[in-house]
């Protein structure tokens, strides 16, 4: 007899299927569509285990995907959200730029005015070609240690053009034929870049994962035939679509609007300003984002992609709704995405630089778009997730002090806490929302035996998520420097002054901050968008930002605070003045809660909110809202908690 | 409750001094036992397993099998040289929450890398679930200010008061186990050592692992949860494991008693109580050691996947080139967000997928089976249990593949209506009829026991077209063929022991032990001198596990030595075995690096002749042969003399033919050498083999069934 299963999974839908199952065989639609997703997983698995930089093989900062002939996204598994939800544009502009596809080519694309995210994702697409058809196209695309920017840095921030910025552009350029490398793109990649070695490495694990794709995809249309892979895949986006119109028709009919502020940096006083309007129309079954409303593209690397515009918009979608859709392009034709030419927001224009294009202002599209599902009322949306790119995502470099080697990688060691939903706390390894769960972790040990660096300390920060019915995740705060070789760091920290906010009564996460420690232990605080040279002895430290919560902290369970409070998520402190919560003492000294205590704290808190006038406060409108609340009204009850922190936010 | 047949011999014993071998496999919802003879005769029993006291289940089974060998069960005890078991109490302690309260002692400044684990989820999009609780919570983590570096010096030396402490803080909450793990004990042990003698001066009794002695990797979230599994453990199993020794010797054993490792071999009872880590997954383990065994004898293939199919879990294991495949990411629970044993162990593959698995549409329209399962309780509709979701099993009597008089040997009886009543609203929802939804829904749940299958052999580079494919598990036989079809493989190996494979694995294994030390050196500068070092040692290390063994199991010992290896820049390693035990010189570091390149391109399609090779750890097996049962089949009954007994006939449905009638053979009936082509039905006590259209099963002259596509 077996063990009982290792597994577990939502359990079953009961509701009704929207309409039958189409032409093809229900169970070979099924059959197949596991198929797909069991290639893009060895194609990852192959990528993963023979990547050379930290990024790759720890942090696993790559996704694979499946597209088909005609640029639909089919298959992406567990691919990193930003990276794959736009990956049929980069294989529109290979069918443009190379009609007469051959087997055996491969294509070097990191270009993301021609559908890329940005410069240091490198992508390899590989046309599967069979008996002559373009079929699909096998994506790879990882994020490159190195990538010849004019700084050790892949996200360069001060960037006024791609000039500034520097790294090599691909748009969609040959790098195999015959599948044999093009050795005129490797060599321009040696020269140009700063670690040959580990770029080629990661270049060769990168066309081993699409080659590996290959091969499967031709075993499978081999054993299926073309014209039952070509139903399947008419059927698979008609399920996907009709699975996503099912999930759209079930939110209310409402037009949201939302604005997040990207912190202010040097020569950017005023930060970036992001609007998105979101326009619900359960009976069409669809949603539209508008991201139209927002200022032109900036002299910085902050400019957004137009693949990372729209995915940030499907993420957003994705993350707030009930049901599991899968993610393809048949679910997307439900979503259209709005975008006005020469805008920060997606309408990427030469000459300005997208290099950070997938972390800073990205993240506050998606977190000012699911936040604004919360309009919808109670129930629905999210609050705003973490999303700095700090001191624990920073990219370092130097050189080794044996060999005089250098080195250069990014840190995913540091954490953003996720935002509270409205069924439970915000996730703890959250990374940040374009990457929301997908992305792993550093080891420690493998850090330190890999790059002469050590981490001197790594741990979660107590009351870092933002107080709320339900808490945001926590942030992390980390420590490190270098051993005996000095080390220069790159770190994007926004959230440091605009911390992610909570939602219809939930507070604010904690918000990033950057700090150099001398060798005398002295610290000072640095500018959180920058870069440091530390020597041995120095080190820096950063926090990043914690999520935010969902709804009014007096509402949470005490029993889920006391439970915070002995688990260091929650201080005694704020359990008393945020949560209201009181605490006796049991026989070992640990606290349980005091109900009398709590409600008679609680409902003086509530008076003293309520006191407060002239004070701008959502904890307190919610308590009224909820004082009168009936189904009518608790929408509107949402759209005016929204539009009070909004104004709040604003400068 | 169902009162299980045993299968076994039809005589009674000649010799009643004649030595035996029981194995026996405690599972959640059965306890399996295999006794086998000399002779070569093999007796199977089962009974029911009773969680709250697993000896009693225990002692049932045995019981059957002794009532089949028409003998009391202390006179088979009486005569049992070795005992060999496996329980899956320590997963389940696990799963269940029920293990002792364990604290972990950390490095300070690094509190939370159970909470974190190594990152990543495989549900993004999902915000509706709480992230997991760490394995140990944060409440009973305690910092120890200390701290060593990479390469093993002592940045900051343990501060023993503090650490004294915080095990006074520990015991205040009432902590029953420790676990301790700090950075870079791998390196430089000193501080974790010291930290154990500080519990056993403070806390005195209290069980502890230490992470470097457990399962010395580099990775700390791998050896923390490994360190905090095995420790929590240690309360349960030391209670756990010596009453089932006191319980058989109670009943007249007198012989050897080991248990199964998840190693894929069994070691003497202490090694187990000591690192009760081990006990984890350690049935599942025994399963591609028994397809090993009988897979060689039968066909003398050296690819085989073998798939293990109960009645809520799906198991597939792997046997590459004649070897067990290993893994270093065994997760209990979801993968990224379970717990991990960091253990290098019998890479089993866990899904939820059997005869219990639910069928249901999405919202889309999309049929699913599983993973959810009815269980035994309320089990599938037609167990007349209260089950009226549809399940795998309903699907398959609704297409006649099981025999509702006939089920368990007869033990009980199956409602065929309640089935078809479970199945119509789906097959309704689907505008398929009954027997058509029934397919598609063993068509759905084979698929993603393909996708597991696929997903072991494509990570190990094994084509499955040219393996074997063996079954077991009760419900095996019901697709174990379409499975195979879309596989691409020819051949199919259910053996006659299908039903209690790893209780069977037992009987078929050797104990084996596996020591590794860290010592990193790389192909260019390779430290010839170090490495020896270092394989000296554990050549010591296992010459003394080899000496303690008692002296009557000590047969023909054989070491194997491996080193995990990698490309420069790389950080995740292939094991890649030694010739002889080390590398003496420039030719054989040359063989090395060659065989290193080949696994590379066998398993990633690429290699990079030139690069520098990086190796890490090194690794010693010592594998000692038991004495084992000659591979003799189960004897018959009812056998006829021309092979071939009168088949009764049934109705069942199969896509390509529509509903016909099919034999039915009774597999204790059919001669070796005896062939049934199939659509035909072969009936086993504990499994029933459904020999589809274009497929032909014949009885081995070892008493297996070898299925063969035409």
């Amino acid at each position: 007899m077996s063990d009982r299963p290792l597994e577990s999974v939502p359990s079953p839908d009961e509701a009704t299927p929207i309409a039958a199952a189409g032409s093809l065989d229900p169970t070979l639609t099924a059959v197949l569509a596991h198929r797909f997703e069991a290639i893009v997983r060895e194609m990852t698995n192959t990528l993963f285990r023979t990547g050379r930089s930290s990024i790759l093989n720890m942090a696993r900062d790559f996704s694979c995907s499946i597209v088909t002939g005609d640029d639909q996204l089919l298959a992406a598994a567990e691919g990193l959200q930003v990276h794959v939800l736009g990956a049929g544009m980069q294989t529109a502009s290979m069918r443009r730029l190379h009609p007469d596809l051959r087997p055996g080519d491969a294509f070097l694309h990191n270009d993301p005015l021609l559908g890329n995210t940005h410069t240091a994702d490198h992508t390899i697409l590989v046309p599967v070609i069979v008996d002559g058809e373009h079929l699909f196209t096998a994506s790879a695309k990882a994020h490159q240690a190195d990538c010849g920017n004019s700084a050790p840095s892949t996200y360069m921030t001060y960037a006024e053009d791609v000039y500034a910025e520097g790294g090599l552009i691909f748009p969609c350029v040959q790098v195999q034929r015959d599948y044999r490398d093009i050795d005129d793109v490797i060599r321009m990649c040696r020269r140009r870049i700063r670690v040959p070695e580990v770029w080629y490495g990661d270049y060769l694990a990168a066309v081993g994962a699409a080659r590996i794709g290959e091969r499967r995809l031709k075993e499978l249309v081999g054993k299926y035939g073309v014209p039952t892979v070509r139903s399947f895949v008419a059927e698979w986006l008609d399920y996907s679509e009709r699975s996503m119109e099912h999930a759209i028709a079930k939110l209310p009919a409402r037009t949201l609007h939302a604005s997040s502020r990207h912190d202010p940096i040097p020569g950017l006083p005023g930060g970036v300003e992001v609007n998105v309007t979101i326009e619900v129309d359960p009976d069409a079954g669809r949603v539209r984002f508008d991201l139209r409303e927002n200022p032109d593209c900036i002299p910085f690397g902050l400019n957004v992609s137009r693949a990372c515009a729209t995915g940030g918009c499907i993420i957003a979608l994705l993350n707030c709704l009930e049901d599991d859709v899968p993610r393809n392009a048949g679910a997307f034709r439900r979503v259209e995405v709005l975008i006005r030419e020469g805008s920060v927001a997606g309408g990427l224009s030469e000459p300005y630089s997208a290099s950070v294009a997938t972390t800073n202002v990205l993240n506050r599209i998606i977190n000012c778009a699911q936040n604004a599902f919360c309009q919808l009322g109670d129930g629905y949306g999210l609050a705003e997730g973490g999303g700095a790119l700090g001191v624990g995502f920073a990219v370092f470099s130097g050189s080794h002090p044996r060999s005089g080697e250098p080195y250069v990688s990014e840190f995913v060691l540091g954490n953003n806490g996720g935002p509270a939903s409205p069924h439970c706390d915000g996730w703890v390894t959250y990374a940040m929302p374009d990457c929301a769960k997908t992305i792993y972790i550093d080891s420690v040990e493998m850090l330190e035996l890999t790059y002469p660096l050590q981490i001197r300390s790594l741990r979660m920060l107590t009351d870092s998520g933002g107080p709320g019915r339900l808490r945001g995740g926590p942030a992390a705060e980390v420590v490190y420097g270098p051993r005996s070789t000095p080390m220069r760091v790159f770190y994007m920290a926004d959230f440091a002054r605009n911390p992610p906010q909570g939602v219809l009564g939930g507070g604010a996460g904690r918000a990033a901050i950057a700090v150099v420690i001398d060798g005398g232990g002295v610290e000072s605080a640095v500018e959180p968008v920058g870069d440091s040279l530390l020597l041995p002895g120095e080190w820096i430290r950063g926090v990043e930002a914690g999520g935010g919560g969902y709804g009014d902290p007096l509402e949470r369970d005490p029993e889920q605070v006391r439970r915070d409070v002995l688990e260091r998520w929650v201080s005694l402190e704020a359990a008393a003045e945020t949560y209201g919560v009181v605490f006796g003492r049991d026989g070992q000294g640990l606290p349980v809660v005091d109900e009398q205590a709590t409600s008679t704290r609680r409902a003086a808190l509530r008076a003293a909110r309520r006191g407060a006038s002239g004070r701008c406060d959502a904890a307190a409108d919610a308590e009224c809202g909820h004082g009168s609340e009936t189904p009518a009204s608790r929408s509107t009850e949402g759209d005016q908690l929204i539009g009070m922190h909004i104004e709040r936010k604003a400068p | 409750m169902i009162g299980l047949p045993s299968s076994t011999a039809g005589a009674p014993a000649q010799d009643s001094l004649e030595s035996a071998r029981i194995t026996c496999d405690i599972g959640g919802t059965f306890t399996d036992v295999v006794v086998s003879e000399l002779s070569g005769r093999t007796t199977l029993a089962k009974a029911l397993t009773a969680p709250a006291q697993l000896f009693d289940g225990l002692l049932e089974a045995l019981q059957r099998a002794a009532e089949s060998l028409a003998e009391p069960v202390e006179r088979l005890l009486g005569r049992t040289q070795l005992f060999i078991f496996s329980t899956t109490q320590a997963t389940n302690a696990i799963l269940e929450r029920t293990t002792a309260r364990t604290g972990l002692l950390c490095t300070a400044g690094f509190p939370d890398i159970l909470v974190r684990r190594e990152g990543g989820s495989l549900r993004p999009y999902d915000y509706s679930r709480a992230f997991p609780d760490p394995y140990i919570p944060r409440a009973l983590t305690f910092e120890v200010p200390e701290r060593i570096d990479v390469d093993g010096n002592v940045l900051c030396g343990l501060q023993e008061e503090a650490a004294r402490e915080r095990l006074l803080e520990a015991a205040r909450l009432g902590v029953e186990a420790l676990a301790v793990c700090l950075l870079w004990s791998t390196a430089n042990p000193v501080h974790e050592l010291a930290l154990g003698a500080l519990i056993e001066q403070e806390l005195p009794g209290v069980p502890y692992t230490l992470s470097h002695q457990l399962n010395p990797v580099v990775r700390e979230y791998r050896r923390a949860s490994g360190a905090a599994i095995d420790a929590s453990l240690k309360p349960l199993m030391q209670q756990h494991l010596p009453e089932i020794a006191a319980g058989l010797a109670r009943h007249g054993f007198a012989g050897e008693l080991l248990a199964a490792s998840s190693a894929g071999g069994v070691v003497p009872i202490w090694e187990l109580i000591e690192r009760p880590l081990w006990s984890v997954r350690s049935g599942p383990s025994l399963a591609p050691v028994a397809g090993r065994t009988v897979a060689a004898a039968e066909t003398g293939s050296r690819d085989v996947i073998v798939c293990d199919t109960g009645g809520t879990s799906f198991d597939v294991s792997l046997v590459r080139a004649g070897e067990l495949v290993f893994t270093r990411e065994t997760w209990l629970g979801e993968p990224f967000v379970g717990h991990l044993t960091g253990l290098s162990s019998v890479d089993v593959r866990s899904i939820g997928a059997g005869g219990g698995s639910i069928a249901w549409t999405d919202p889309g329209g999309l049929l699913r089976v599983g993973p959810q399962s009815a269980g035994a309780q309320p089990g599938p509709a037609c167990y007349g249990l209260g089950g009226t979701q549809p399940t795998v099993t309903d699907a398959a009597l609704v297409l006649g593949y099981i025999d509702p008089d006939n089920f368990l040997g007869g033990a009980m009886k199956l409602d065929a209506a309640a089935a078809a009543a479970a199945l119509a609203p789906l097959a309704e929802r689907l505008g398929l009829a009954l027997q058509q939804a029934a397919h598609a829904i063993l068509a759905v749940a084979n698929e993603r026991m393909i996708s597991a299958i696929n997903e072991l052999t494509v990570n190990e580079g094994v084509d499955p077209r040219e393996s074997l494919l063996l079954a077991g598990g009760g419900a095996a036989g019901l697709t174990i063929m379409p499975i195979a079809r879309e596989l691409g493989c020819r051949e199919v190996l259910i053996p006659r022991a299908a039903g209690v494979l790893s209780a069977y694995g037992g009987q078929q294994s050797d104990i084996v032990r596996e020591l590794t030390a860290p010592r990193a050196t790389n192909s260019r500068e390779f430290d010839y001198e170090g490495v020896a070092a270092t394989i000296d040692g554990l050549r010591g290390r296992l010459a003394a596990f080899e000496s303690e063994l008692p002296r009557d199991l000590i047969g023909e010992c054989e070491r194997q030595w491996f080193v995990e290896v990698r490309y420069a820049h790389q950080v995740w390693d292939l094991s890649v075995p030694l010739d002889g035990d080390g590398v003496a010189d420039e030719p054989a570091l040359a063989r090395l690096v060659e065989r290193f390149h080949d696994a590379h391109e066998r398993v990633f399609a690429v290699r990079e002749p030139g690069q520098t090779i990086q190796m890490s750890q090194w690794k010693g097996r010592t594998c000692v042969k038991t004495s084992k049962p000659p591979l003799r089949d189960l004897e018959r009954r009812d056998r006829c003399a021309d092979g071939r007994a009168p088949a009764e006939q049934r109705r069942a449905f199969f896509d390509e033919l529509g509903e016909v009638a099919i034999e039915v053979h009774r597999g204790g009936q059919l001669s070796d050498g005896a062939v049934v082509c199939g659509p035909a039905l072969v009936v086993e006590p504990e499994t029933t083999i459904v020999v589809y259209p274009g497929w032909r099963l014949r009885v081995t002259s070892l008493g297996n069934y070898l299925a063969e596509s035409e």
